[in-house]
C-alpha cells in the first residue's frame, strides 16, 4: 500500500470497512443498521469510510447512468409544494377540517362500533368522536379522538406518525369562534387519556379538535405556536 | 467555474432560501437524478414521485450539506439513490433474474483490469474489473439497482448466506484495490 496514513490492519478493521460498504449499499438488516448508526455518531473514521464508499459508488452512477428528462409536471408540483404562499394563519389551516368531519366521523363510528380502534382498557364510553385529518404539514398522521362526556375525559389515539424531533403534540379545542383552548399534551406512547373540566365538556359537541406541534412542555404562550398538523370536528358516535 | 463548483455554489445558495438557485439546480441536475430513480424503480410515475421528494429534501436540508463531507453530486446522488431504494423495498418489487451463466465461478476479470485509474470513476471501475465478472455484477446490482441480499439470492437462486459471503469478500477486495 502506498497510502502513508495506512490504518491498522486486522480482522476487526477489515470488518468495519466492509460494514461501511454494506451500510452505504443499504444491505444491512434493520438491527445491524441501527447498531452501525449508533457508532457513526462518535466515530469520525467510520463516517469517513462511509463517505468514501458513497463517493466511489456515486462516481459509477455519474459515469454509467444516462440522464432522462422527467416530465415538466415534477417542476410544477415542486413550485406549488415549496413556494406556495407564506405560512397560513391558524384559522386558515384548520377551516377545511371542520367540513370533512361529518364524513370522517361516520367512518370512525363504523370502525369503533366494530371495536377495532379505541382499545377498551380505559373503560371509556365514547359519545363524541373525531377523526383528525392531517393538514399538509401533518402528512402521515392518523389521529383519532373519542370523548366520554359523562366521565369528562378524552382519549386520543395516535395510530401513525409522530411529532418532529424535539417537539411534542398539543391538543386544542376550538369551540365556535372562540380562541383555541389547550386540552393538554399527547403522551409519547400512542394513546393519551386527558381529563376534561366540566365547563369544557359542555362546549365539545360540534367543536373542532386540532393538534399542533410545540416545544417540549407545550406552547409557551397558551395559544398554538407551531404548525397545525391535524384537525377534525367532534360528532356524536 | 467547474460544473462541480457550480453545483456546490447552487446548493449553498439554496441553503439560504434562494429560489432562483433552486430552480437552476433542478435544471442542472434533475435529469441525472431522474435517471438514477428510473434505474432503481423502472417506473416513471414512481420515479417522478421519488424525484419530487428528493428535491423537497434538498430545499429543506441544503444547509446540512456543508458539514457532511460529500462532494455536491455525490450528496445529491446518494440522497436520490437511497430514497429510490427505500421506495423500491416498500413496493416489494421482485428483482430482475440474473442468468446462471453470469455466475460461473470461472468468469475472468475484464481486459481493462490494469487500466490506470485517472479519475475516481475509472478507479472504482478498474477495481470492479479486477473482480471475477460475476462478483462485480452483484456489486453493481446492489448499487445501481438497489438489490438487497434477499433480492440477489432470489435473482440468482443462490442461498442468502452464500450471496452475503460473496458480496462481502468482493467489497473487501474492492476496498483493498481502492486503497492501492
Amino acid at each position: 500500500m502506498t497510502d502513508h496514513t495506512t490504518p491498522p490492519e486486522g480482522p476487526e478493521y477489515e470488518d468495519d470497512r466492509v460494514l461501511a460498504a454494506e451500510y452505504a449499499l443499504g444491505l444491512l438488516s434493520a438491527e445491524e443498521r441501527a447498531q452501525f448508526e449508533a457508532r457513526l455518531d462518535s466515530d469520525a473514521d467510520l463516517r469517513a469510510e462511509v463517505v468514501a464508499w458513497d463517493e466511489h459508488f456515486a462516481s459509477v452512477i455519474l459515469d454509467e447512468i444516462a440522464p432522462v428528462d422527467p416530465s415538466p409536471q415534477v417542476a410544477k408540483r415542486l413550485q406549488t409544494i415549496l413556494f406556495k404562499p407564506e405560512k397560513q394563519s391558524f384559522w386558515q389551516q384548520i377551516w377545511p377540517y371542520g367540513l370533512g368531519g361529518v364524513a370522517a366521523a361516520l367512518v370512525l363510528w363504523l370502525t369503533i362500533s366494530t371495536g377495532v380502534l379505541i382499545p377498551d382498557d380505559t373503560g371509556l364510553q365514547p359519545d363524541l368522536v373525531a377523526e383528525l385529518a392531517p393538514t399538509p404539514d401533518g402528512e402521515g398522521l392518523v389521529i383519532r379522538a373519542a370523548v366520554d362526556t359523562t366521565r369528562g375525559a378524552v382519549e386520543v389515539v395516535r395510530a401513525a406518525g409522530a411529532p418532529p424531533e424535539g417537539r411534542v403534540f398539543e391538543l386544542w379545542l376550538i369551540a365556535g369562534d372562540a380562541a383555541p383552548v389547550s386540552l393538554g399534551l399527547l403522551d409519547e406512547g400512542n394513546s393519551t387519556l386527558i381529563d376534561l373540566p366540566q365547563d369544557l365538556v359542555a362546549l365539545l359537541a360540534g367543536a373542532l379538535l386540532a393538534i399542533s406541534d410545540e416545544p417540549p412542555g407545550g406552547s409557551p404562550t397558551g395559544a398554538p405556536t407551531g404548525a397545525v398538523r391535524a384537525a377534525g370536528s367532534l360528532t356524536s358516535s | 467555474m467547474t460544473p462541480q463548483e457550480e453545483v456546490e455554489n447552487l446548493i449553498a445558495r439554496v441553503a439560504m432560501g434562494d429560489r432562483a438557485a433552486f430552480n437552476r439546480l433542478y435544471e442542472r441536475t434533475s435529469a441525472k437524478l431522474f435517471g438514477v430513480c428510473l434505474r432503481v424503480l423502472n417506473d416513471r410515475v414512481e420515479a417522478e414521485e421519488v424525484l419530487q421528494d428528493v428535491f423537497v429534501t434538498v430545499w429543506n436540508k441544503a444547509d446540512s450539506y456543508k458539514v457532511n463531507g460529500y462532494s455536491p453530486m455525490t450528496w445529491l446522488i446518494t440522497i436520490t439513490r437511497n430514497r429510490a431504494v427505500d421506495r423500491r423495498r416498500a413496493m416489494k418489487l421482485p428483482p430482475v433474474p440474473i442468468e446462471t451463466a453470469d455466475l460461473m465461478p470461472d468468469s475472468k476479470p475484464g481486459p481493462e483490469a490494469s487500466a490506470v485509474a485517472a479519475s475516481e470513476a475509472r478507479q472504482i471501475k478498474a477495481c470492479l474489473d479486477e473482480l471475477p465478472r460475476a462478483r462485480a455484477h452483484l456489486v453493481r446490482r446492489a448499487y445501481l439497482e438497489g438489490d438487497s441480499y434477499a433480492d440477489l439470492s432470489e435473482a440468482t437462486g443462490v442461498n442468502l448466506n452464500t450471496i452475503r459471503t460473496w458480496l462481502r469478500r468482493s467489497l473487501m477486495a474492492l476496498r483493498e484495490c481502492l486503497s492501492r
